[in-house]
């Protein structure tokens, strides 16, 4: 399968330390992996780097990116985002497709009928003329959803996409994930290891080191090799994929951080 | 400053005497007008930028940090509005420096050349032998003798203006909403920012000769706070403000006239009796839907 990305022994951090050591991932056409481990484990400068955001300080970072305009598509968290700034959810749509090579934004009349496509395929052209403080959360992120899909790009990253969604609106966009997963590989950041772990194929788990586990169902005896750490939620209705808190060496007892009575036991 | 007064008091003495029709004809009302044109152009457009981006604090500080470069400039004998320009675009550069370089904090960094700014400026006054004439008018502003070379300046500066938002408007509209988006799409996020502050600070200077100092800050985040309350997206907000900036001039330049009182201060007044009218318009709107809505139920 062709490669997308690929990244290579890399290790990075801030000024104030090493956030990501010697962690080596690749991603390919039609991957599906869900990124987890627990808050400051690394995984948003797992997304910087694969953005070019940040530079790493060792290892490489190769793009195969030989397609005109964005290669990525990204769904940034929403907790930077002014909520109050004025612009229309159709400029918020086109801003997908800006680029370097590209300061004269002039929008043509189809990327426009593609903004407005994009919209209706999920559900809200009536909001396009909007403007982003008159939004919900969940409709704010089906906006976010066409900003990173109208550039047509061959991966698609979602940092925490479930945070400020409504419950039948996750459901919904998981299911348009496995769709858009025919035509581009997703990288899909979460909390909610339960939920992701049931639509996505691969689970990469991050905390400082970076552990691939090529299939979506990890195992007990697996995560007591890897030191992860996991916050797990299950849902009833979801096949249950049970992982366990692991704490770091110190204390070989096993703690469920979230009991469930009819998995457990 | 003192002939300055009682030149102004004269020409007002003798507006009074006339019609409206009389005041036209009248240079200075002729160039007064003017500025107040080309002060709402600029101000409209930078002011909806820097209210849309939440820069008002940093506006603040690039206008008193300038008042630095007026007292070097009298004291070099030189154009004050030069070294206006020069101190307002150097502390712009330097407030976003320092906050991102070190561990200062932005809005201390403001806090620090906003008042060194104005202690130069002060130091550098004092030192310069005799007297400084147009000193109140860099602090209050005087539309009324702004000079045609002021206006020429005034008008490069909103040709300007109008041609950046004219070629980038998406582009700026988009690094302000999210700037790390636009990073991560290898948008060219610095050299805008660098370019909008410098763009700022020009606009400040240069309208420092109309509203002054002190009151500049009122062009550039009054009407766009008016135009807020009844359109969402930016290009309506710098139209409408653009309308409003005039507008209110204008109603403010007629007041001082007939009333003679100082026409910075009452165009900034006219400003804000504006606003409150458009928020209790605003406010009555909506609580007429809010009203509509239940009533439908």
């Amino acid at each position: 399968m062709p490669e997308l990305i690929k990244l290579e022994n890399v290790t990075a951090g801030y000024d104030n330390g090493i956030v990501l050591r010697d962690v080596s991932l690749t991603v390919s056409n039609n991957d599906f992996i869900g990124v987890i481990g627990p808050n400051g484990g690394g995984k948003t400068t797992l997304i910087k780097l694969v953005l070019g955001l940040i530079k790493p300080i060792s290892g490489t970072i190769t793009r195969f990116d030989n397609q005109e305009g964005n290669f990525i598509g990204y769904l940034p968290q929403q907790s930077h985002i002014d909520r109050k700034f004025p612009i229309t959810v159709r400029d918020i749509v086109l801003s997908g497709l800006m680029s370097a090579g590209k300061p004269l934004n002039r929008y043509s009349s189809k990327n426009k009928t593609q903004a407005f496509g994009l919209l209706e395929q999920m559900g809200i052209p009536h909001l396009a003329n909007r403007t982003a403080g008159e939004l919900s959360g969940g409709q704010l992120q089906r906006v976010f959803i066409c900003r990173a899909l109208i550039s047509t790009p061959k991966l698609l990253i979602l940092d925490e996409p479930n945070t400020f969604v409504d419950n039948r609106f996750e459901h919904e966009m998981y299911e348009l994930l496995q769709e858009f997963n025919k035509r581009m590989a997703i990288l899909i950041i979460s909390h909610d290891v339960g939920t992701i772990s049931y639509f996505v194929k691969t689970i990469a788990c991050v905390n400082t080191y970076l552990h691939y586990h090529p299939s979506n169902i990890i195992t007990e005896e697996q995560l007591a090799g890897y030191n992860c750490p996991l916050q797990i939620i299950t849902h009833g209705d979801v096949p249950h994929t049970v992982l366990q808190k692991h704490d770091h060496g110190h204390d070989s007892e096993h703690n469920h951080s979230h009991q469930h009575p009819h998995t457990h036991e | 400053m003192a002939m300055i007064l009682n030149t102004t008091t004269l020409t007002n003495t003798l507006i009074l005497t006339n019609s409206m029709a009389g005041i036209l004809s009248f240079d200075f009302v002729i160039h007064a007008v003017i500025a107040a044109f080309l002060a709402s152009i600029t101000c409209g457009f930078i002011g909806a930028y820097i209210v849309a981006r939440r820069m008002v604090f940093i506006s603040g500080g690039i206008t008193h940090a300038s008042f630095g470069g007026i007292g070097l400039g009298y004291f070099l004998g030189i154009n004050p509005i030069l070294g206006a320009a020069i101190f307002s675009i150097l502390s712009a550069f330097g407030i976003r420096l320092v906050s991102k370089q070190t561990d200062i904090r932005e809005d201390s960094a403001i806090g620090i050349l906003w008042s060194f700014g104005m202690a130069v400026g002060i130091i550098f006054i004092y030192l310069t032998p005799g007297y400084a004439p147009n000193l109140m008018s860099y602090l209050f502003g005087s539309i009324l003798t702004v000079t045609i070379a002021d206006l020429s300046m005034m008008g490069i500066l909103a040709a300007i203006t109008i041609a950046v938002f004219l070629f980038f408007y998406r582009t700026i509209l988009f690094i302000s909403f999210d700037e790390e988006y636009a990073r991560s799409h290898n948008a060219p996020v610095e050299t805008f920012n660098y370019l909008m502050l410098t763009l700022v600070a020009l606009v400040i200077v240069i309208n420092i000769r109309v509203a002054g100092i002190i009151l500049v800050i009122s062009y550039l985040t009054i009407p766009q706070s008016t135009a807020n309350l009844f359109v969402n997206d930016l290009k309506k907000i710098i139209f409408l403000s653009v309308l409003i900036s005039f507008s209110g001039s204008c109603i403010g330049l007629l007041i001082s006239y007939y009333w003679n009182i100082p026409s910075g201060a009452t165009i900034i007044f006219v400003f804000v009796l504006i606003f409150m009218i458009a928020r209790a318009i605003a406010y009555l709107r909506s609580s007429k839907q809010r009203n509509g809505s239940i009533a439908e139920r």
